[in-house]
């Protein structure tokens, strides 16, 4: 074998010595925007004057809104760039974690153990999300009622027709045929998962909430026929492919399921009643929550004692690191959750209504705006 | 000879298992060509309705608008490809055919370099990203950007342009080496202008296919590159990069149809971009092969 | 063929100063530039050759350090067991051998095991004869301005992104199956033990068949490609003789052509099912990605291990205590143990059957 020179590790160290000092020369450019005290509702800063980029990733379901959110943004601030992905709650909460973005997305508030790691994580409310139950039955065009018990069982397989006693009690006056149900979950770690099996949880604790519990994925019992599915989209398309099919889709997806021929059902709500996802039921759920809603944001809003109330209706969060490595950065975030939250901007239903979610209860705002100004 | 009789290898037998030979691998040509087909002309249908020419040149905003900054994001991580994993892999094709020493240490280490090769092309995609995601965007801070990105291309590709190299050489007689070096040149001198040069085609095509194999990557640019509505700035860290798979993962499960739409085109763009450059790796061939001996049909 | 180390050009011994004709400095400095040159070829050839082993290592490494909390903590459960359990990622944390993890969980990975081998098996079962015969369709039998137009059809095959292709079996190829070629068989199909596993119920076209068909055209073209260099390798002398000698084409395939680049063929189909067991989008979308579930016949939904990565990966993240990453890393470790093996095993076919030294199919 031919000698190696002296010279074989220089190039290394030259290379890690390179690195070194490219990654440490990062954007620590300190503007001297005054950011002042705690904003008061409904006020946005501006941005700095200074071209900034904020980059986004996370949850799905957030994604279509910061899609629609980002160029709104963008048009009265030109010299910031959003860059956005969709990527997953829990790659949000991830990056957002280790600073690999700046504002993170998730369906899902933080467990305990992901504050643990890093304990400057917040997660502030931004909107207000649904999700629907959506169905494929040939013949059958009525918003079916079902509870949390009966989808538990549905998903344990243990209801395994459509036109079973348990489906048929709650449904009088609707004739369902027989045919099999096939019950779709999905095959990604979702923040509809979540809150999915949250809802199943807390109605069925004894069955479901002891053996399979909620997260944003779990070990779904095996179902005759049951299918996993890769994103809402993937939900939509393998629902309208089988007859017979339920599946739990987000509601920003509504008006393609409504366009496949699916329909979506009335749920039971933690206060009795069976409920359509109408903006009043989601408003009667929200109001419940919002003076519970504790200062760091963190609750579920599902399945409350409301007898009208939407009972599957979450939180859409931003996770921001609240120390940040800059202050120009972090005076962007601020900018842009402001204007976000806002309900003469983000939370307006300009931007909402176009993927059916529903703006913050007042009190809500007030509270992310505190968590928005301890960004530092 | 046992075809003179005429038992059951006879001649009907024989003459049978020779059509049934002709139709099966016809068939089997079939097999392999009618999907091929079919999925080209799944892709042009789907985004043919739609198509407008303006998606060429503007960049998407949100979920709507054109794709032209993932096809900038594209070449530019297919260019840096070309750099750094065309470098390395040819160097390597040409070091494990023509340099390695004869001896049983280095044909041991030969052996050992083109076992980690393969094993390596069977590591999935996924798994790469994940450690370039946990070493280099978040270990060494790079963030999502264009070095990570191109780097884990490269050790994706690597394997399949060193070998390429490595069988394009193994096609050059041996009696040009011999003739060189009767003549004295040095082993680099007919290295650089006699064998290489008669292996152009090999090397070129296995270059060419690479790139396309890179630029059709979605699993490992996710972790690495990020994605992005501006063109790529040329920074090599901290500033993600769109590219065009991105699109056609992210946007088909949108809950919009013009996001749908925008997925098709993106894969239409990514087909026609991979027969580009298969048809220019042909025109290179042709061409060498012009003023070779010889040439291979 | 290795030149020797010996430059050809070797540096005359001259006094040093500038001369003219053989002892010119400018004849001297090219000697001495050729054969450091040499030295330079052989430096970063050596170099870039280790890059493959370097990177492969690297990251077997960093797959060992974050698979070490669930190598831990699952131990042998992880390759028997059929539970993958991420546990309540929202619950209480509990430590085992002192390490952190919620309460609940534990990984077990043998039905993805299963998958994995049942769906890159399924993919070489079909691309081998397949590859072979449409490479000798492209080879011998059709005339050239046939062959080089399909011979291209196939190298796109190679080139379509593997996004794509899963979209196009998601969308177009499984519901196809499912309509029109599983019912087929699954009605017609003895209802005898082994052939069992080819009756109904034939669900909707994602599950296993759908996969290993996927897999299999997405191999194909590495295994033509090859096979076609080889097949053309292959002496015309020893085949035009037994031609001239009355033997058929298929018995020169089968008796002369094949076992000539038989070695070859191995390396090729080794590459190929090294990309099977590694192909993560496209079987993500048409497996039915199930985690827990071994497909029960063979178009029933499973999962392979990388396709598992691939949609867990996000799903992971959730679980603040990094078990389920750990466990996913540990996933990965074991696809390339497999990959390994399956590497040894067909380096020792190779040794064993080419006896011969053949020339073609060297370096493979």
């Amino acid at each position: 074998m031919f000698r190696l020179t002296r010279g074989k590790w220089i190039l290394p160290v030259v290379l890690a010595g390179t690195i070194a000092a490219a990654c440490s020369s990062n954007s620590s450019s300190s503007t001297t925007t005054t950011t002042g005290a705690a904003a008061a509702v409904g006020a946005i800063e501006s941005p700095p004057a200074a071209a900034t980029t904020l980059s986004e990733t996370g949850s799905t379901l957030l994604y279509p809104l910061w899609n629609i959110w980002a160029p709104a943004y963008q048009q009265k601030y030109p010299q910031v760039t959003i860059n956005t992905a969709g990527t997953g709650s829990g790659t949000g909460i991830s990056d957002a974690s280790n600073g690999t973005v700046d504002i993170g997305s998730s369906d899902a508030y933080l467990s305990n153990s992901q504050v643990a790691a890093r304990p400057t994580l917040l997660n502030i409310p931004l909107a207000i999300s649904i999700q629907v139950i959506a169905y494929n039955i040939p013949g059958v065009s009525a918003h079916v009622k079902l509870s949390g018990k009966v989808l538990s069982e549905i998903y344990q397989g243990k209801i395994t027709t459509w036109n079973d006693p348990a489906i048929a009690s709650a449904n009088p006056g609707l004739t369902l045929p027989s045919i099999p149900i096939v019950a779709l979950h999905r095959s990604d770690g979702s923040g509809d998962t979540f809150i999915f099996t949250q809802y199943l949880s807390k109605q069925d604790a004894t069955g479901w909430g002891a053996s399979v519990s909620y997260g944003t994925t779990v070990q779904w019992p095996s179902t005759p026929g049951g299918l996993a599915e890769n994103g809402n989209g993937g939900m939509v398309t393998g629902c309208k492919a089988t007859p017979g099919c339920i599946a739990y889709v987000g509601i920003s997806f509504l008006s393609q399921l409504l366009g496949d021929g699916l329909n979506y059902g009335q749920l039971l709500s933690g206060g009795g009643n069976y409920v359509l996802p109408t903006p009043t039921a989601v408003q009667a759920e929200a109001t419940f929550f919002a003076p519970r809603t504790p200062a760091n944001g963190t609750i579920s809003l599902v399945n409350g004692p409301v007898a009208d109330g939407y009972p599957i209706i979450n939180y859409e969060y931003a996770i921001v690191d609240s120390q940040q490595q800059s202050t120009s950065t972090a005076t962007a975030i601020r900018s842009l959750l402001q204007w976000a939250i806002s309900p003469t901007n983000g939370n307006s239903s300009q931007y909402l209504s176009q993927v059916n979610f529903q703006p913050l209860p007042t009190t809500v705002v007030a509270q992310s705006t505190k968590q928005i100004a301890s960004i530092k | 000879m046992s075809m003179m009789t005429r038992d059951a290898t006879g001649t009907r037998g024989r003459r049978m298992r020779e059509l049934a030979f002709r139709g099966m691998t016809l068939l089997a040509l079939v097999l392999v060509v009618g999907p091929a087909a079919w999925i080209l002309i799944g892709v042009v249908a789907r985004a043919v309705p739609h198509w407008q020419w303006s998606v060429l040149v503007t960049p998407t905003s949100g979920a709507t608008g054109g794709l032209s900054q993932d096809i900038v994001g594209t070449l530019v991580l297919m260019a840096g490809v070309l750099v750094v994993a065309g470098t390395l892999g040819i160097l390597a094709g040409v070091y494990l055919s023509e340099l390695a020493p004869p001896t049983s240490s280095g044909r041991a280490g030969g052996r050992l370099f083109r076992s980690a090769t393969e094993v390596l092309s069977g590591v999935p995609s996924i798994t790469l990203g994940f450690v370039a995601y946990v070493a280099l965007v978040v270990g060494l801070h790079w963030g999502f950007s264009l070095l990570p990105a191109v780097i884990v291309l490269s050790v994706m590709v690597i394997p399949y342009i060193a070998k390429s190299t490595e069988t394009a050489l193994s096609q050059v007689p041996t009696g040009y080496r011999e003739g060189a070096e009767a003549l004295g040149m040095s082993p680099s001198y007919s290295l650089r202008k006699i064998v290489i040069r008669s292996a152009i085609p090999g090397v070129v095509t296995g270059l060419l296919l690479a790139l396309a194999i890179a630029g059709g990557e979605t699993a490992p640019l996710l972790l690495t590159a990020g994605n992005t509505s501006s063109y790529p700035t040329g920074a090599l860290l901290h500033q993600p990069i769109g590219y065009l798979t991105y699109p056609v993962w992210t946007f088909y499960n949108y809950p919009s149809d013009q996001a749908h739409y925008l997925a098709y085109d993106a894969a239409l763009i990514l087909v026609v971009i991979v027969m580009v450059l298969l048809v220019v790796s042909r025109v290179i061939v042709a061409r060498t092969q012009r003023h070779a001996e010889g040439g291979r049909g | 063929m290795a030149l020797t180390g010996r430059d050809a050009g070797a540096v005359p011994a001259s006094p040093p100063g500038l001369g003219t004709g053989r002892n010119s400095v400018f004849r001297r400095m090219s000697s001495f530039g050729r054969s450091h040159e040499t030295w330079a070829w052989k430096w970063t050839g050596w170099a870039a050759a280790a890059v493959p082993l370097f990177a492969l290592t690297f990251t077997v490494i960093v797959l060992l350090v974050k698979a070490w909390p669930s190598i831990r903590v699952n131990g042998g459960f992880f390759v028997s067991g059929s539970a993958w359990k991420p546990g309540n990622t929202y619950g209480a944390t509990v430590y085992t051998h002192g390490v952190a993890h919620p309460l609940g969980s534990s990984y077990g990975a043998w039905p993805l095991i299963v998958g994995t081998l049942q769906t890159s098996g399924i993919a070489v079962v079909l691309a081998l004869p397949i590859s072979l015969g449409a490479a000798f369709a492209l080879t011998e039998q059709l005339p050239s301005w046939l062959a080089r137009p399909l011979a291209f059809a196939v190298e796109i095959l190679a080139g379509i992104p593997s996004v794509i292709i899963g979209l196009w079996g998601v969308l177009t190829l499984g519901p196809y199956l499912a309509q029109h070629v599983y019912p087929i068989i699954a009605d017609h199909v003895p209802d005898v033990p082994v052939l069992r596993y080819f009756r109904n119920p034939v669900g909707h076209g994602e599950g296993l068949a759908t996969s290993g068909i996927v897999l299999a055209l997405m191999i194909i073209p590495i295994i033509t490609a090859t096979t076609r260099d080889l097949f053309v390798q292959v002496p015309p002398l020893p085949k035009e003789g037994a031609i001239a000698l009355g033997m058929t084409n298929s018995e020169v395939a089968r008796r002369m052509t094949i076992p000539w680049v038989r070695s070859g063929i191995i390396g090729a189909t080794v590459l190929g099912l090294g990309r099977a067991l590694g192909e993560t989008i496209a079987v993500a979308m048409v497996s039915g990605a199930a985690l827990n579930t071994i497909a029960p016949n063979i178009y029933g939904t499973m999962g392979t291990i990388a396709a598992a990565i691939v949609t867990q990966l996000d799903s992971a993240y959730t679980d603040g205590t990094g078990f389920a990453v750990s466990a996913l890393a540990e996933a990965a470790l074991v696809l390339a143990a497999i990959t390994i093996a399956a590497n040894v095993i067909a380096r020792l076919i190779i040794n064993r059957t080419s006896r011969n030294g053949a020339p073609v199919g060297r370096g493979i």
